[in-house]
C-alpha cells in the first residue's frame, strides 16, 4: 500500500521526515517495501483489511506521534430513497448502500491525479477517480453504476443464476455461477459484489445520473468468487480481508463531498439497507497478562492510550480494562489480539532478553536423526558425496521404478510435467544429477540421497546410491577399474552393518530397471529390503548419460530395515586363545555354480572347528577346461578349547574336499 | 721436488675440489691424488729423492701435510655428499598421494546438523514428522480454517487421491511447513514442550534464484506455564548470534502469521555493510532470516491445551536462505542440482 506523505499530513499531525515516518511506523509491523518523492510503499499483513488505506494509517501515527485525527469535510447524507434496493443474499452482502448523484463526467482536477498516480491507480474520469481515491483514504471501496443503462431502476442483490455471465470492466466475458454473488437491476446482473463492475452499466462520458454504490460483502465468498474467476482487484482485495461494515455511509459522504468540490456532481438521495447491523465487540484485557505474555511490563498508562489512539473505546482501572473494538478492526476478537496491539506500540526493542526455564529432562530424539547422520558418515567415507534432489519428478521418469500396473501418486496441481508425480524411488533424481555431473565433463559420479519415496504403501524413508565411472580415484601408480556389481553389494552391505541390520541376502532380481544377470533383490531374515546392480541402459540413456556407458545402482527401504533391526544390547566375545590353523583349496567345479552352493557344501561338510571361510580368487581360462572355473578358498580352522594338530585338519579337509567331489564334481587342483 | 711444486699441488687440488658437482666427481679427484699408483702425491713422494739431502726431511713433512689436508677435505666432502644420497627404495615423495575416495555432505545437512546441534544444546528435542499432510494438521489446526486469507500466503501442492504418510494418517497434501509435526507431539504430549521439527517442506513457487518448490525449514516450539516473548528472544538471540557470529545484531519486527500472536519476523545485521545499508540488505542495514512469534490461544485449544494455563512460543525459518547469506551462494537452485563441483566446496 502505497501512502502519500502529504495526503497523510491531512488525517494526522506527523511531525518528522518522511524517512523516519517510514521507519518508525514499519517497526510496528508494516515492512517497508520502498520510499520515494513523498510516498511510502507498506506492504500490509493479512491481517490489517484496516491499513490499505491513508486513515488506517494515520491511526497507527496517531499513536507514535500523539496526534489526534483531523477531521474531513463529508456531504450531506439523507435517506428517503427512490432507488430500490433488494437484498436476496444477506448472508452474502449484510449492507448495501447507495445513493443517486446527477453528474457531469470530464478528468479530475490535477491535484486528484497527481494522488492517484503517486499511489499507482491509472486515472480514469472525475466520478472513478473519486471512488478511487475514498477507497485509498478510507478503505471503502465503492462502484459507480449509470442509471440509465440499468433495465429498470432497481438493484438487486443476489446470488446468479446458472448460465448467467457478465461482461466485465476489463472487456472479459464471465461465466457466472449461483455461488457468486451478482448485483442485477430488473433483468440482468450489472456487477460481480465486490469484484468488479460489468461494462454494461459503465459510466461514461455521457452518464448524466448515476447510482453510487458503497457496501459491505462476506469476506469468504468475495474470496471464494475472485479466486474461481482468477480475477483480483483493489476492491476483492479488501472485501475478501474484510472491510468496515460501518464505513458504507460514511463513504458515500465523502465521495458526496469530493465530487461536489470538484464540479462533478450533485449529490441526492441515499438508501441504506443494513438489516442487521453490528453489535459492539466488547473484550476484556487484563494487565497481568500483558505482562505474561510479553515477559515484560507495559506501564499502566500506556495501555488506554495505545488502545483509544487506535479507535478502541477503553474503560476500567487498576490493570483490568474493558475494551471496545471498532468495527475496522476486524483482526481484533480475543484478548491476545489487544496484546498485540500493546506489544507492536509498546515496541518489542523494549522487551527484555530473557532464557525459558528448563524444568524437565528431554526425551530421546527422533532415531531417525541418529540413523541418517549415520548413513550420511558411512557413505561419504565410502567416497559417495550427498544429493538432494525434489520429491517430485516427471511421470515417464517415474515409471521404471514402479512396479508394473503401479501409477505413481500423482499431484493435482503441479507447477509443470516435470515434477508432476511423486518419487516412487530416489533413483529417477538421484540419476539425474548423476547424469547432470557426467555431462559436465567429471567422469566418476557417485552419489547417495536419504529421504521419503512415496509408494503404494505411503510415505517411507529409504536410501538410494548411484556409482558410475572408476572404482577408485584415478592415481599415476594405478591402471583405472570401472565400477562393477561387487561395489555395489557391498555398498549395501555396508550400510546393513551400519545400521546393525545385517546379514544380507541377495537373490536374483527382475527389477524392471536393472539389468538381468547382474543385479539382485537385497534382503535380511526372510524381508526384501531393496535392490542393486547394473541400471538398465535405456533408462541411461533416456536420463542423458553418454552412449553404452555403464551405471551401477542401490536402494534399500530404511523402514523395511529398521524393522529387523536386532534392538538387543551388544554382548562381546573373549579373543581366541588358542592359534588358528589355515588351508587354502582351489577347486574346479561348473562355470555357473554359485559360490553361495560350495560355501554351502563346505559348511555342512565341516567339523564346528571350521572358524571361517572367504573366496579369495576365481579364474577361467588357460589351463581351466572349457566351462569350469577354478575356485579358491581360504579356510580358518580354530578350537577354543585348545591348540589343533596338522592331522585333525588334514581329516576336515579331506571330507570338504569329498563332500564337494559328490555335491558338485569338485576337483582339487 | 721443491716448495713450489707443493704449493702449486695444493692450489690445483683447491680448484679441482672447488668445481667437484657430484660424488662421482670427489671420488674421481681421490683416485687422481692419492691412488697408490700413480696419484699425484705418490708421484709428489717419489720425487722427494730428487730433493737436495739437507732439505728432505723438511719438504717431506711438507708433502706429508698436505697429503693429510686432501685426505681430510675429501673425507668431509665425499661423507657430505653421501648424506644427501637418496637411501635404497626411495620414492619421489613429490608425486600425488592416494587419497582415498571420500565425498562430502551436503551444505543443507551440513547447516541442519548445526543447528540442531545448537538448539540441543539449549535443551531442545529434535522431531521429525511427515511430508505428506491433511488440511487439518497443516491449517485448520493452526488457526487458518477454509477461506482464510493466510492461507494464499503458502501455495500449497495437493495429492490427487488421498494417501498414507509416514504417521500413518491419511493425506491430501504436500507439508507447506514443519508447523503439523508440532500439532501432532501436542496432541500427544503434555507441556512443557520444547522441541524443533526439521524437514523439507513443498510450496507452489516456482524455480528461480530465490525459490525452490521444495525447501528445509526448521520450526521450534516452547510451551510451559511462564514461557514469554521475552524468552523468544533471547532464545532467537543467542541462536542467531551463534550461528552468524557474536558480532551480528538481532531485531524483532512485528508482523502477521495466523498460529502467532504477537507475530515478529527477526532480523540479523548485514554482513556486507556492518549495518550501513547497502544492495545486499535493501539499504535497510537489516536481513530478514526467520519468522516468530506467541502461540495463538487458538492453536492451544485446537490441541487441547488451557491458552489461560500455558503460553509458547514458535519460531520457523527456511534454511536454503540461511545457507545462501551464511556461504554467499548466489542461486538457491544450486542446492538441488548435486554438482559436485559446489557440493565439494563444503568440507566432508
Amino acid at each position: 500500500m502505497r501512502i502519500v506523505h502529504e495526503w497523510l499530513a491531512e488525517l494526522v499531525d506527523v511531525p518528522a521526515d518522511v524517512e523516519v515516518i517510514a521507519h518508525e511506523i514499519s517497526l510496528r509491523g508494516f515492512e517497508l517495501a520502498a520510499v520515494e518523492h513523498g510516498v511510502i510503499d507498506f506492504e500490509i499483513t493479512a491481517n490489517r483489511p484496516d491499513c490499505l488505506s491513508h486513515l488506517g494509517i494515520a491511526r497507527e501515527a496517531s499513536v507514535i506521534w500523539g496526534g489526534a485525527l483531523k477531521p474531513r469535510p463529508s456531504g450531506r447524507v439523507e435517506s428517503d430513497s427512490v432507488i430500490p434496493v433488494r437484498i436476496e443474499a444477506p448472508d452474502l452482502c449484510p449492507r448495501y448502500s447507495a445513493q443517486l448523484f446527477d453528474v457531469t463526467v470530464g478528468p479530475s482536477p490535477s491535484w486528484l491525479v497527481r494522488r492517484l498516480e503517486a499511489v499507482g491507480v491509472r486515472p480514469i474520469n472525475n466520478i472513478v477517480d473519486v471512488t478511487n481515491y475514498v477507497m485509498l483514504e478510507i478503505g471503502q471501496p465503492m462502484h459507480a453504476f449509470d442509471l440509465d443503462k440499468l433495465q429498470g431502476a432497481e438493484l438487486v442483490i443476489r446470488r446468479a443464476r446458472a448460465g448467467e455471465t457478465l461482461r466485465t470492466l476489463d472487456g472479459v466475458d464471465r461465466a457466472l455461477d449461483p455461488e457468486m454473488l451478482v448485483i442485477a437491476d430488473a433483468q440482468r446482473p450489472v456487477a460481480i459484489g465486490g469484484v468488479m463492475g460489468g461494462a454494461n452499466s459503465e459510466i461514461s462520458e455521457s452518464t448524466r445520473r448515476m447510482v453510487l454504490e458503497s457496501a459491505y460483502f462476506h469476506p469468504p465468498s468475495v474470496r471464494r468468487t475472485s479466486k474461481r474467476l482468477a480475477l483480483k482487484t483493489e476492491a476483492s482485495t479488501r472485501f475478501e480481508r474484510g472491510a468496515d461494515i460501518e464505513a458504507p455511509l460514511e463513504g458515500l459522504a465523502r465521495a458526496a463531498a469530493l465530487l461536489e468540490k470538484i464540479g462533478a456532481a450533485t449529490a441526492h438521495a441515499t438508501r441504506d439497507v443494513y438489516p442487521s447491523p453490528r453489535r459492539p465487540l466488547e473484550v476484556s484485557l487484563r494487565g497481568s497478562r500483558i505482562a505474561r505474555v510479553l515477559g515484560t511490563v507495559v506501564p499502566e498508562d500506556d495501555v488506554p492510550r495505545i488502545l483509544s489512539r487506535l479507535g478502541f473505546l477503553v474503560t476500567g482501572q487498576d490493570a483490568s480494562w474493558q475494551v471496545t473494538v471498532p468495527s475496522y478492526r476486524v483482526d481484533v476478537t480475543r484478548e491476545i489480539d489487544l496484546i498485540e496491539e500493546v506489544g507492536r506500540h509498546h515496541g518489542f526493542d523494549r522487551i527484555p532478553v530473557t532464557f525459558p526455564p528448563l524444568d524437565v529432562p528431554q526425551a530421546v530424539p527422533d532415531p531417525r536423526i541418529e540413523r541418517d547422520g549415520k548413513i550420511r558418515r558411512a557413505m561419504t567415507a565410502a567416497g559417495f558425496s550427498e544429493s538432494m534432489t525434489f520429491a517430485f519428478v516427471e511421470r515417464a521418469a517415474a515409471l521404471p521404478f514402479c512396479r508394473p500396473g503401479v501409477e505413481p501418486a500423482a499431484i493435482e496441481n503441479p507447477l509443470s510435467e516435470k515434477f508432476a508425480v511423486l518419487r516412487p524411488s530416489l533413483l529417477p533424481g538421484l540419476l539425474d544429477s548423476c547424469s547432470h555431473n557426467r555431462r559436465r565433463g567429471r567422469k566418476d559420479v557417485r552419489l547417495f540421497e536419504s529421504g521419503s519415496r512415496f509408494g503404494p504403501s505411503g510415505e517411507r524413508r529409504a536410501v538410494a546410491f548411484a556409482w558410475a565411472g572408476e572404482r577408485t580415484p584415478g592415481h599415476w601408480s594405478t591402471q583405472p577399474a570401472p565400477v562393477d556389481f561387487f561395489d555395489v553389494k557391498g555398498t549395501a552391505e555396508l550400510l546393513a552393518d551400519v545400521l546393525g541390520a545385517g546379514p544380507l541376502d541377495f537373490s536374483t532380481s527382475a527389477a524392471p530397471f536393472l539389468v538381468r544377470g547382474r543385479s539382485a533383490d537385497v534382503g535380511t531374515r526372510g524381508y526384501p529390503v531393496g535392490s542393486v546392480g547394473l541400471l538398465d541402459p535405456a533408462i541411461a540413456t533416456a536420463r542423458g548419460f553418454p552412449a553404452s556407458e555403464e551405471i551401477y545402482v542401490g536402494e534399500i527401504d530404511l523402514d523395511a530395515l529398521a524393522s529387523v533391526v536386532d534392538a538387543a544390547e551388544l554382548r562381546t566375545h573373549a579373543l581366541p586363545k588358542f592359534p588358528a590353523i589355515v588351508r587354502d583349496v582351489s577347486i574346479l567345479v561348473a562355470q555357473a555354480l554359485p559360490a553361495a552352493a560350495v560355501r554351502g557344501t563346505i559348511r555342512s561338510a565341516a567339523p564346528a572347528l571350521l572358524e571361517s571361510l572367504v573366496e579369495f580368487d576365481r579364474y577361467q581360462g588357460k589351463g581351466v577346461p572349457e566351462g569350469r572355473m577354478s575356485l579358491s578358498l581360504r579356510l580358518t580352522f580354530r578350537s577354543s578349547e585348545r591348540t589343533l594338530t596338522d592331522d585333525e585338519v588334514e581329516a576336515a579337509m579331506s571330507t570338504i574336499v569329498e563332500a564337494l567331489k559328490g555335491a558338485h564334481g569338485a576337483e582339487r587342483r | 721436488m721443491s716448495d713450489s711444486s707443493i704449493d702449486s699441488l695444493r692450489e690445483q687440488f683447491g680448484r679441482e675440489l672447488a668445481s667437484a658437482a657430484s660424488e662421482a666427481d670427489l671420488r674421481a679427484i681421490r683416485d687422481r691424488y692419492l691412488s697408490r699408483k700413480g696419484g699425484l702425491l705418490s708421484a709428489l713422494l717419489k720425487a722427494l729423492g730428487t730433493a737436495a739431502a739437507s732439505e728432505r726431511p723438511r719438504l717431506g713433512q711438507l708433502a706429508n701435510t698436505l697429503k693429510k689436508e686432501i685426505e681430510q677435505q675429501l673425507d668431509e666432502r665425499i661423507a657430505a655428499a653421501a648424506s644427501t644420497r637418496a637411501p635404497r627404495g626411495a620414492v619421489d615423495i613429490t608425486l600425488p598421494g592416494r587419497r582415498p575416495a571420500v565425498g562430502h555432505s551436503h551444505p543443507l545437512s551440513i547447516l541442519r546438523e548445526r543447528i540442531e546441534s545448537i538448539f540441543t544444546r539449549m535443551g531442545f528435542l529434535v522431531i521429525e514428522g511427515p511430508e505428506l499432510e491433511d488440511d487439518y494438521h497443516n491449517f485448520e489446526a493452526l488457526n487458518m480454517p477454509p477461506e482464510h486469507p493466510a492461507r494464499d500466503m503458502q501455495d500449497t501442492l495437493y495429492l490427487s487421491s488421498p494417501m498414507r504418510s509416514s504417521a500413518g494418517s491419511p493425506a491430501t497434501l504436500l507439508r507447506t511447513h514443519t508447523s503439523g509435526m508440532q500439532i501432532r507431539y501436542m496432541e500427544t504430549h503434555e507441556p512443557p514442550v520444547r522441541l524443533i521439527a526439521p524437514g523439507r517442506v513443498y510450496r507452489r513457487d516456482n524455480l528461480d534464484l530465490t525459490h525452490t518448490p521444495m525447501f528445509t525449514q526448521v520450526e521450534g516450539l516452547v510451551v510451559g506455564e511462564h514461557v514469554a516473548l521475552s524468552d523468544l528472544k533471547g532464545t532467537l538471540d543467542v541462536f542467531v548470534r551463534e550461528l552468524f557470529g557474536q558480532e551480528r545484531k538481532v531485531r524483532f519486527r512485528p508482523s502477521f502469521f495466523p498460529y502467532t500472536e504477537p507475530s515478529a519476523e527477526v532480523d540479523i545485521s548485514c554482513a556486507a555493510c556492518g549495518g550501513n545499508g547497502c544492495g545486499m540488505c535493501k539499504r535497510t542495514g537489516w536481513i530478514e532470516i526467520l519468522g516468530s512469534g506467541m502461540v495463538h490461544p487458538a492453536v492451544f485449544e485446537s490441541v487441547g491445551y488451557d491458552p489461560e494455563k500455558y503460553t509458547g512460543f514458535a519460531f520457523g525459518m527456511g534454511i536454503e536462505r540461511i545457507a545462501l547469506l551464511k556461504w554467499g551462494v548466489e542461486d538457491i537452485r544450486l542446492f538441488y542440482e548435486n554438482d559436485l563441483r559446489f557440493l565439494e566446496q563444503f568440507p566432508q
